[in-house]
């Protein structure tokens, strides 16, 4: 594995990450790509190192694919679950952590159900100078930087299979259609997607999607960020549409009617597919609400749908953030 | 210990008299006696004290703070929050009827008098306006009066218009202040930080603006109907500081008040998901907290409240959106509102102290302390130079929830006997 200079120590946020640092996410997951397409699977490059999978929010999905990454990269693991946990028993987030840093945690990943756990622990573990890394797996409605980075590989991958850059989605159209308001994986998604020059289109009702959003990027980014509360114009000619779970207690938080509605104007399917480029794909971070996102048929229909791929690259992308983290200088 | 002392070029500041200058002054038995550009001391048993770089001024009066007795003793005692009082310079502290039982009856309205009345700080209780605070049956009101009550708050937003008209009704024989929130809880929703790109970029549920304006807005209307003096709580918008100018100018009987920390930070600072930068109303946007200090500047906003909420580290170790309200204030308002809006030309220092002593009295409908020749020695001694950490040990509170924690302040309250 060729060495790449990788400084951040932390990975809370896609909101500062430079080119550079996607770049070097991006190769470094192809290369483990490689490493999860050969006989043994299995690389040394964490052995020794202790990496605690510590979702205060339940979670399968992610935390299977952290577990399995840091696995293949020889770590040890600690899986902490809250259910079992002492923090029914007065103890804090904060305790949690030290308990898992006193075992010799090198490596916390990190889920919480609202936004910030992971940058209050890090804060936390700098303050004691324990030289702890945390990654972030997903917190409230701010991030979910892992998310995000696998469905940049993936699109740049099928752009550029042999060398995956960020550069490579200049000049594309990528829709994100869905619950952005609620959405973790769309922030993160729009942070990156910006960042490589694509040309983002958002597409919701009002109320998933206040015009607010328009002023939380880089304003260098603004002339590339477009934001529609009708679906077609953010289809035409896309080349590819990320679509979001949406959550069924929306509609008594008064943002929706009804599914059926949300589907009728917001929901893929191949018919509104034709408005896009003919070779479009489709990407759902999952889990998928079938008939609802995204019709039932298209979720399965490998011309179109890249779900399956995104899961086998968040394998591989997970490696290379434990990698790249636990070798950082 | 000498029952005279002398203060010797001291700066002395008085709103009442709207006198800012160096001066000396004499205080005999806790009254002032002499105040001259300089007095010779006639005998030994004067104590004299250089007053260079030092301020003299009336002492603070917090218009409403948190008291962890009765039933939260682990987060404040009205024994520790009395020497916090001193340590910040408050002589007088209101205290909220948010306490564990609730202060809605004069049993105890009477043992808080008991157990604060060897106290060097003057409590003042607020009583509350409903039954438990839980605003469904209005709180025995005269009663309440006759215990001493300084006033009546519920210290939480009611979403019953109705309730608020009849308390306002009820309340207006009793002839003493009723300070209510004004908080659209509907409007609020489960926001925690105001609706902004801010709220939008940290994944935060956004609190909007017109929570509080349209509450306001309610509440003026329902005042120009039952005529009751009405205190307005934590303001924190400059739409809402707009309506009370209104209101004020119409001649409605209105008071209002805002957290120091509004003055102080903004929004963006909850970057940092930092527990103790909670509040509610959340903190604002940049023209809002211009807004609020020109609120204070012009006197549309008359009070600034320290609202000391104390919790233990446990109760704040959580995530910001699980965070209770509030933070401590008692020994930190003056340094910091000194250093940062007195210093830098956004107050003078009359107005500060205007809005931290003179109006909260004003507000709570009590005459104010002043630096006069007669009058009786109330005072505030101030370093502003002087400089300290925030830490856990340095703060008489038993609470250090506050965003300044383990951090290096400048100015301090100097103890004297008084």
């Amino acid at each position: 594995m060729t060495a790449i200079p990788w400084t951040r120590k932390h990975i809370i946020s896609l909101e500062d990450f430079t080119i550079d640092e996607y770049n070097a996410v991006l190769t470094t997951t192809s290369s483990f790509k490689n490493v999860l397409q050969s006989r043994t699977k299995k690389v040394p490059a964490l052995q020794g190192q202790v990496v605690a999978n510590m979702f205060f929010e339940p979670s399968t999905r992610t935390r299977s694919s952290f577990e399995l990454a840091a696995k293949r990269l020889s770590a040890d693991i600690l899986n902490f679950a809250p259910s079992s946990s002492s923090l029914t028993k007065g103890e804090t987030i904060l305790d949690t952590a030290k308990t898992y840093l006193a075992m010799g945690t090198n490596i916390m990943v990190i889920r919480h159900s609202h936004s910030g756990v992971p940058l209050n622990i890090a804060l936390e573990m700098d303050k004691l100078k324990s030289g702890v890394s945390i990654l972030n797996a997903g917190d409230g409605l701010h991030q979910h930087p892992s998310q995000g980075l696998l469905d940049l590989f993936t699109i740049c991958s099928l752009l550029d299979e042999k060398n995956p850059q960020i550069s490579l989605l200049k000049g594309k159209k990528i829709a994100i259609v869905g619950d952005i308001l609620h959405s973790r994986v769309a922030r993160s998604n729009i942070n990156c997607l910006l960042a490589g020059g694509a040309q983002l289109h958002l597409a919701a009702p009002p109320t998933l999607l206040p015009y607010l959003f328009s002023e939380t990027i880089n304003h260098t980014y603004k002339d590339r960020l477009f934001l529609h509360w009708q679906l077609p114009p953010a289809l035409e000619n896309a080349d590819f549409v990320m679509t979001l779970r949406l959550q069924k207690e929306r509609m008594t938080d008064y943002l929706l009617p009804s599914l059926r509605e949300y589907h009728q104007l917001f929901g893929i399917t191949y018919d509104r597919l034709q408005l896009c480029q003919p070779n479009v794909k489709v990407l759902h971070p999952g889990p998928v609400n079938r008939g609802v996102e995204i019709s039932s048929d298209l979720m399965d229909d490998p011309r179109f749908s890249l779900i399956s791929d995104q899961v086998t690259n968040g394998v591989a992308v997970r490696m290379a953030l434990l990698y790249l983290i636990g070798n950082s200088k | 210990m000498k029952n005279r002392q002398l203060f010797q070029q001291v700066r002395i500041l008085d709103p009442v008299s709207a006198i800012d200058q160096v001066s000396d002054i004499l205080l005999e038995q806790g009254v002032i006696t002499d105040i001259r550009d300089s007095i010779i001391p006639d005998d030994e048993q004067i104590e004299v004290i250089d007053g260079n770089n030092l301020i003299l001024a009336p002492g603070l009066v917090d218009l409403y703070s948190s008291s962890g007795q009765p039933g939260y003793e682990e987060r404040e005692t009205l024994k520790s929050l009395a020497e916090a009082s001193q340590a910040g310079g408050f002589t007088r502290v209101a205290i909220l009827p948010n306490t564990n039982p609730v202060i809605d009856n004069p049993s105890l309205v009477t043992w808080i008098k008991q157990t604060t009345a060897l106290s060097k700080t003057k409590f003042y209780i607020w009583g509350s306006l409903t039954q438990n605070l839980e605003g469904v049956t209005i709180a025995e009101l005269a009663n309440l009066a006759e215990s001493g009550v300084i006033g009546f708050t519920d210290n939480r937003p009611h979403s019953n218009l109705q309730l608020i008209r009849k308390l306002l009704e009820y309340a207006q024989p009793f002839n003493l202040p009723v300070a209510l929130v004004p908080i659209n809880l509907q409007l609020r929703g489960n926001g925690v930080v105001r609706e902004s790109n801010i709220s939008i970029r940290l994944g935060l549920m956004g609190y909007p603006e017109i929570a509080e304006t349209i509450a306001i807005a309610s509440i003026l209307e329902i005042v120009s109907l039952t005529k009751t003096p009405v205190h307005l709580m934590r303001i924190s918008t400059a739409r809402g500081v707009e309506l009370i100018k209104q209101a004020k100018e119409n001649h409605l009987p209105i008071t209002a008040s805002v957290n120091w920390h509004h003055l102080l930070l903004n929004t963006e600072i909850v970057a940092s998901y930092n527990p103790n930068l909670r509040f509610e109303p959340p903190l604002a946007t940049e023209i809002d907290r211009l807004a609020l200090i020109k609120g204070i500047k012009n006197n549309v906003i008359d009070a600034i409240a320290v609202d000391h909420t104390p919790y233990t580290y446990e109760e704040k170790t959580v995530a910001f959106a699980q965070a209770p309200t509030g933070a401590i204030g008692l020994e930190l308002v003056l340094p910091l509102l000194w250093e940062n809006l007195v210093v830098t030309g956004e107050l003078s220092p009359l107005e500060l102290w205007r809005s931290l002593s003179v109006n909260p009295l004003k507000c709570l409908k009590k005459e104010s302390i002043t630096l006069q020749k007669g009058k009786p020695a109330e005072l505030t001694l101030f370093s502003p130079q002087q400089t300290w950490q925030v830490t856990p040990s340095q703060l008489k509170s038993l609470s250090s929830n506050t965003y300044w924690l383990d951090k290096q302040l400048k100015g301090k309250i100097i103890a004297f006997p008084q």
